[in-house]
């Protein structure tokens, strides 16, 4: 099996007296999708702050590709190859599809902009996304919540990162953006990314992730292999109701 | 309007009952058929090119069908469809780990669909929410109303009691076990709904409008998650006692081998299921999905190629009895597995090739799906379409 691509060690983070993660250890895997659920004030925001680079932690280590590093901002974080979507998603709702995706990083030729590669770059990256957008040229505010998010998250696919992280993806969408929202996470993993994605969502988490980690008072209070694990187990690690435990212990084979 | 069909009885034998029982026979071959040409319709309901003529004129009079000029063979022909005004289906899919949910018109031309992914051992009730909001979106995204859903056909991955529409197998999908679905999901979207096991659903799609088009006889089997199978025999589905004819993936192959969540041992789907699959390529390849399987094997993965081989293998062997039994013309092979192509299939028929009858029109054909993972919820379709009463057609099929 491949070394974690990602792998975080006894990760501290306290806000005043509150301490929002205890000695949290994760790791992800590539060609992987590892779903964080867990309550409010769980500790999930501030786990995705640390991967980001949006936070620093007070203690623990961080290691990509097995060398150990400091996430000092989302900038040095994206140079590790992590790159993170967040709930406001971050784009220019004037600009149409190609400028979002290109903002601040546009494709060249001489001294004009390359428009036909970026058009090409663009349609080529939904498509691998599955995602469908009536054309790259209507401004993203003329876009549903779900293509807009797919939007945001094809801009993120642009340095091809080896993680993916995802904040709360599926709070603002109805159900058939949902739907689309889960299919385009089936299709991250597919093209070989890490892909981080926290929500209280469970049943979807369930549906897309390899592993659920469940986060309970700023602890791992229980890692589950999603194909084996069933809905009262997950929810009685979520509510803390009985011992936590670890997916490994669990049989595999036909159930 | 669609609803209500003409009670006015007619004397049988007469000439009028003659007509009338003509008319039915066209509507309802357009109706299951989607398109056809005038000259495909003398053939299928075997009226002369005149009578057909003359009825589908009367019928697009009255806005029952409509016609559009097309060609066959470098011939000008006509082609026949219900008229687009008629109304809306929808078919759902529930897979055992995903949903899927379109919306057409009576031509059986989708106007959406939209897939989701859903949880292992997914239950009834949080799936059928699902499932209502999801018709209720598609629908919407059409600048339709729900009001204008004549009916709504539903496959789930478990056998189904064609009498009550009840799921009447036990463990088999547990979270499912003896629900109503036409009460629950009806109940919701206040629409008539009918339910089907998925791979009957499968089989009804390829045999209409896929791979086994006419053929009289012919067996689907679908290797997905799961492993199921359905039978359409002399051109009509067979669904059994229960509704578990077909149910090929609890054909024991293996008296010793792993226990079966039906309860049994030994099972097909113990052995080419996708946990079973997963489980094995787990040691060597880490955790992978049915999907990642596929593709390794495509793109040349030696250990992917020899898992979906010898999967063929397992399949043919059990085909072999199936067709022993009942004779098939055809053997028509789906679900995500079947994406692997001749991978799969090229095992299978040499599988099926030492085990079943020999005879002078060679073995049985075998080819995989021409709906691809979109079978089922076509079957959904197709099962919502033969239950609209259309005027002329003389009630449901």
């Amino acid at each position: 099996m491949s070394a974690p691509v990602l792998s975080l060690r006894g990760i501290v983070k306290s806000y005043g007296a509150a301490r929002a993660l205890d000695g949290v250890d994760l790791e992800l895997r590539s060609h992987e999708v590892l779903a964080v659920i867990g309550d409010s004030g769980a500790g999930k925001s501030t786990l995705v702050g640390v991967i980001s680079g949006n936070q620093r932690p007070d203690a623990g280590e961080i290691a990509v590709g097995g060398r150990a590093v400091t996430l000092a901002s989302p900038a040095v974080a994206r140079q590790h190859g992590i790159a993170s979507v967040f709930q406001d998603l971050a784009l220019a709702p004037n600009l149409d599809v190609v400028e979002n995706l290109f903002l601040g990083a546009e494709l060249t030729r001489g001294s004009f902009l390359d428009e036909v590669s970026m058009e090409k770059q663009a349609w080529e990256l939904l498509g691998q996304l599955s995602v469908r957008v009536p054309s790259v040229r209507v401004p993203v505010g003329a876009l549903s919540a779900a293509q807009r998010q797919a939007v945001a998250i094809a801009r993120a696919l642009l340095g091809e990162p080896r993680v993916i992280v995802l904040d709360e993806p599926t709070s603002a969408l109805g159900t058939r953006q949902t739907a689309q929202f889960l299919t385009l996470l089936e299709r991250l993993r597919e093209r070989g990314h890490g892909v981080v994605v926290t929500s209280h969502s469970l049943v979807d988490m369930h549906a897309v992730a390899d592993r659920i980690v469940v986060l309970r008072l700023g602890r791992v209070n229980g890692e589950f292999d999603a194909a084996l694990a069933t809905q009262e187990e997950l929810l009685a690690a979520v509510t803390g109701v009985g011992a936590p435990r670890r997916g490994e212990e669990r049989g595999g084979g036909a159930r | 309007m669609l609803r209500r069909v003409g009670t006015d009885r007619v004397t049988p034998g007469s000439q009028t009952s003659l007509r009338e029982a003509n008319r039915a026979r066209i509507v309802n071959a357009v109706q299951q058929r989607g398109s056809l040409t005038q000259v495909e319709l003398a053939g299928v309901t075997g009226l002369s090119p005149a009578t057909v003529s003359n009825i589908v004129k009367e019928l697009v009079a009255s806005g029952v069908l409509q016609t559009s000029p097309t060609s066959r063979s470098g011939r000008r022909a006509q082609q026949v469809t219900l008229a687009r005004n008629l109304g809306l289906v929808a078919g759902v899919h529930f897979g055992a780990r995903s949903l899927r949910v379109a919306l057409s018109d009576v031509t059986h031309r989708i106007l959406a669909e939209e897939r989701m992914p859903l949880p292992p051992e997914h239950r009834a009730d949080a799936g059928l929410d699902r499932a209502t909001l999801l018709v209720t979106e598609l629908v919407e995204s059409v600048d339709a109303r729900l009001d204008e859903v004549l009916a709504v056909g539903v496959g789930v991955p478990a056998p189904v009691d064609p009498a009550t529409g009840q799921v009447s197998s036990h463990g088999l999908l547990r979270g499912w076990d003896g629900v109503a679905v036409p009460e629950v999901l009806g109940g919701r979207l206040d629409v008539p709904v009918h339910v089907d096991n998925e791979t009957n659903l499968g089989a009804l799609a390829e045999s209409r409008l896929g791979a086994g088009r006419g053929r009289e006889h012919m067996l689907y089997v679908r290797v997905s998650h799961g492993v199921g199978g359905g039978l359409v025999l002399g051109g009509r589905l067979f669904r059994g006692r229960i509704g578990a004819a077909g149910e090929i993936g609890h054909v024991s192959v293996d008296e010793h081998g792993a226990l079966c969540r039906c309860g049994n041992r030994g099972c097909l789907e113990t052995v080419i299921g996708a946990i079973a699959l997963m489980e094995s390529v787990r040691q060597s390849h880490g955790p992978l999905t049915l999907r990642d399987i596929v593709t390794r094997a495509l793109s040349g993965d030696p250990g992917c190629r020899r898992l979906v081989s010898d999967a063929g293998r397992s399949l043919g062997a059990a085909l072999a009895t199936v067709c022993n039994v009942v004779d098939p013309e055809l053997v028509v092979v789906g679900g995500q597995l079947a994406q692997a192509g001749e991978l799969l299939l090229e095992p299978v028929r040499s599988a099926i090739e030492s085990r079943a009858i020999l005879s002078l029109a060679g073995p049985v054909e075998v080819v995989a799906g021409e709906l691809g993972p979109s079978a089922e919820v076509r079957g959904a379709l197709a099962l919502a379409l033969d239950h609209v009463a259309v005027p002329g057609a003389g009630g449901p099929a």
